[in-house]
């Protein structure tokens, strides 16, 4: 195709973007191997040292620990409760499904100081101990919406003939979803998992409201942000980056498949 | 002939919003007997496809019966019913190779130990090579053309040897000449299995060539059932009439009927002679059936009809004219052949009716 437009203008105003979006977190991974106790210049030297001091940081270490379990725990949920209700809105008529499918996404739709005030009551109200685990169910119930409309959106795009088709040729309920409606949406599954896995990961809102004794990791960090930016803290951001970047790649790999699959759909 | 499916006053209503149903199926009768080839034909809409779903148990009739062999499967569960369907979009499994999803209804759990893991393969390659696929068995569906893709749904639907395999509108994702070859191979395929085959389509070519008996359906009732050849030559409705190879209707009435023939006259007050024995009243309005093939055109007076040369169309295999009646009686079509002497705009004609062929359907 032609280019178009003024291409210098187009270049340099793409170039900007890219800037604004990518800048800070190259000034991030830099400073975290700066040889200084200042986050800023001069560049004094190649260091690991803040690494070093990140591993023996038991606060931060225990956070992180603490939102990869919060976080699996919140794919888990989703997964065993979203799957199930996508299925169900794609396949069933049951009352209030129109009004289900509309009110799915208002968890994330509203504020999220909103939701958790609503979660941090309501678990009050049943006298729950605010834990990881009400942080996990609190979290759980916001995203379980990513699942269901990742899901449905999916099934409704591969229609009803396969699912006919496999209990045509005599396969049960089980058959069906094993052979052919879990095939299906392997790849948007997928991508819900890693969608809610990266949101939970970083979310603040909600765990503010519901967190107990445990912090998970952006609680941490943002208490100590507070009082200063230390090189641990970049150190930790970049660690979260390149973990970010390897999942970013996975979830392209697996959306890959997704098209493949797609083209048979048609 | 023994019945293999029956239909009792089928009715199948889809309730609209607010209250406002209709109905999709409206009381539908029909005998198929074993190893028949049958099949419902009708413009979108006219219920042939819920008729086809009902009778696989997708969808669960509002009245009516349905009986196999005389035993009612009205409210039989799909998976019970053992018969096999052939989707328009071809509903192949993307996941599975070409072998796995032609194996697919082998391995299910209802027909868990039937088939031992040698006797699957031979039988999976003995089904790939009946529709021509033996060398595709390790492909992927995307893999395939459109044609390959509804061979693997055929041979999916054929492993498991169901006495009765539905087709909904197979060949309608297929172009024009895929079509063609796909509808003789079914015909070989219907003719070397003897199982029964209920076919549904719009294309009334598709459904002529490969059927015993058609069902011509409109509005969520059958308007006739019967062999091509009857439903094409001796329709009873103006609708199946016109539906069917595009016959032209021209308003007449009776002028005299009984065991010798029929004569008709037109608007224009000429007069038709029918072979076929009729008994209907002098003066009784009904249409004349006139089939551009069941006309030929000839020099003014040489022939019982008059009209005029409006437009003439080169087929290829014959030049199409369009005539329009003597008086303003109507407007036919005429097929000549391309070697005849030909006609222009606006010639006077004589048309010569075939009156072995022209037919008359009730009623205005």
């Amino acid at each position: 195709m032609r280019a178009f437009g003024n291409r210098p203008f187009v270049l340099s105003l793409a170039s900007l973007v890219l800037f604004f979006l990518y800048a800070p977190l190259l000034v991030i991974v830099v400073f975290s191997f700066n040889d200084s106790s200042y986050t800023g210049l001069p560049f004094n030297g190649f260091t690991l040292h803040w690494y070093a001091d990140l591993l023996s940081n038991r606060q931060i270490m225990g956070s992180i620990w603490n939102s990869v379990y919060v976080a699996v725990g919140v794919v888990i949920l989703s997964v065993v409760f979203g799957l199930p209700a996508a299925i169900a809105l794609d396949r069933y008529e049951f009352p209030g499904k129109g009004i289900f499918r509309r009110i799915v996404m208002l968890p994330i739709v509203l504020p999220g100081i909103i939701t958790g005030v609503a979660l941090l009551s309501f678990y009050l109200t049943l006298n729950l101990k605010l834990s990881l685990h009400t942080i996990m169910l609190g979290q759980g119930t916001a995203l379980m919406c990513i699942t269901i409309t990742e899901v449905f959106a999916r099934l409704q795009q591969m229609g009803k003939s396969q699912t006919e088709a496999a209990v045509n040729l005599g396969a049960n309920d089980w058959e069906v979803f094993r052979h052919v409606t879990l095939p299906g949406v392997r790849s948007s599954l997928f991508g819900a998992m890693l969608i809610s896995f990266s949101i939970s990961f970083d979310e603040i809102a909600v765990t503010f409201l519901l967190t107990g004794r445990e912090n998970t990791l952006p609680m941490t960090l943002w208490s100590l942000l507070r009082r200063e930016v230390t090189p641990e803290v970049n150190a930790a951001a970049t660690l979260i980056i390149a973990v970010s970047v390897v999942l970013i790649v996975i979830g392209m790999y697996a959306s890959r498949g997704k098209g493949a699959a797609g083209s048979e759909g048609r | 002939m023994t019945t293999g499916i029956e239909l009792r006053d089928l009715r199948k209503r889809y309730e609209g919003h607010g209250g406002a149903g209709s109905w999709a199926v409206d009381g539908v009768d029909m005998q198929i007997g074993r190893g028949q080839f049958v099949t419902l034909l009708g413009p979108s809409g006219c219920g042939k496809t819920t008729t086809l779903r009902m009778i696989a148990g997708f969808e669960v009739p509002t009245s009516g019966q349905i009986l196999r062999d005389g035993v009612d499967i009205t409210d039989q569960p799909v998976t019970d019913r053992e018969m096999r369907m052939v989707f328009q979009d071809f509903a192949l499994f993307p996941n599975m190779t070409v072998a796995e999803n032609v194996a697919f209804g082998l391995k299910t759990r209802r027909m868990k130990g039937r088939f031992g893991a040698a006797e699957m393969r031979r039988r999976v390659g003995e089904y790939l090579d009946l529709v021509h696929l033996g060398t595709h068995a390790d492909k992927r569906p995307h893999q395939l053309s459109g044609g390959q893709k509804q061979r693997v749904s055929l041979a999916r639907a054929l492993i498991t040897d169901p006495d009765v395999v539905l087709f909904d509108e197979p060949l309608g994702s297929l172009d024009a000449h895929l079509r063609k070859v796909m509808q003789i191979e079914l015909i070989r395929l219907h003719r070397e299995l003897n199982k029964t085959f209920i076919y549904v389509t719009h294309d009334q070519d598709e459904a002529m060539a490969m059927s015993d008996a058609i069902a011509v359906m409109n509005g969520g009732k059958v308007q006739q059932f019967g062999t091509p050849r009857e439903i094409y030559d001796r329709p009873t409705s103006r609708y199946v009439a016109g539906f069917i190879g595009h016959a032209h209707i021209v308003e007449a009435s009776v002028v005299e009927s009984g065991a010798s023939g029929l004569s008709v006259r037109l608007g224009n007050g000429e007069v038709v002679r029918l072979d076929a024995p009729a008994s209907l009243q002098r003066g009784e309005a009904v249409g004349l059936m006139l089939r551009a093939e069941d006309l030929s055109l000839a020099k003014p007076g040489d022939g019982e009809l008059h009209g005029k040369v409006s437009d003439s169309l080169y087929r290829g295999e014959y030049i199409e004219y369009v005539v329009d009646l003597k008086g303003g009686a109507g407007t036919v079509h005429v097929h000549e052949p391309t070697h005849a002497a030909p006609f222009a705009h606006g010639d006077d004609v004589a048309l010569k009716v075939n009156p072995a062929k022209a037919h008359v359907v009730g009623g205005a």
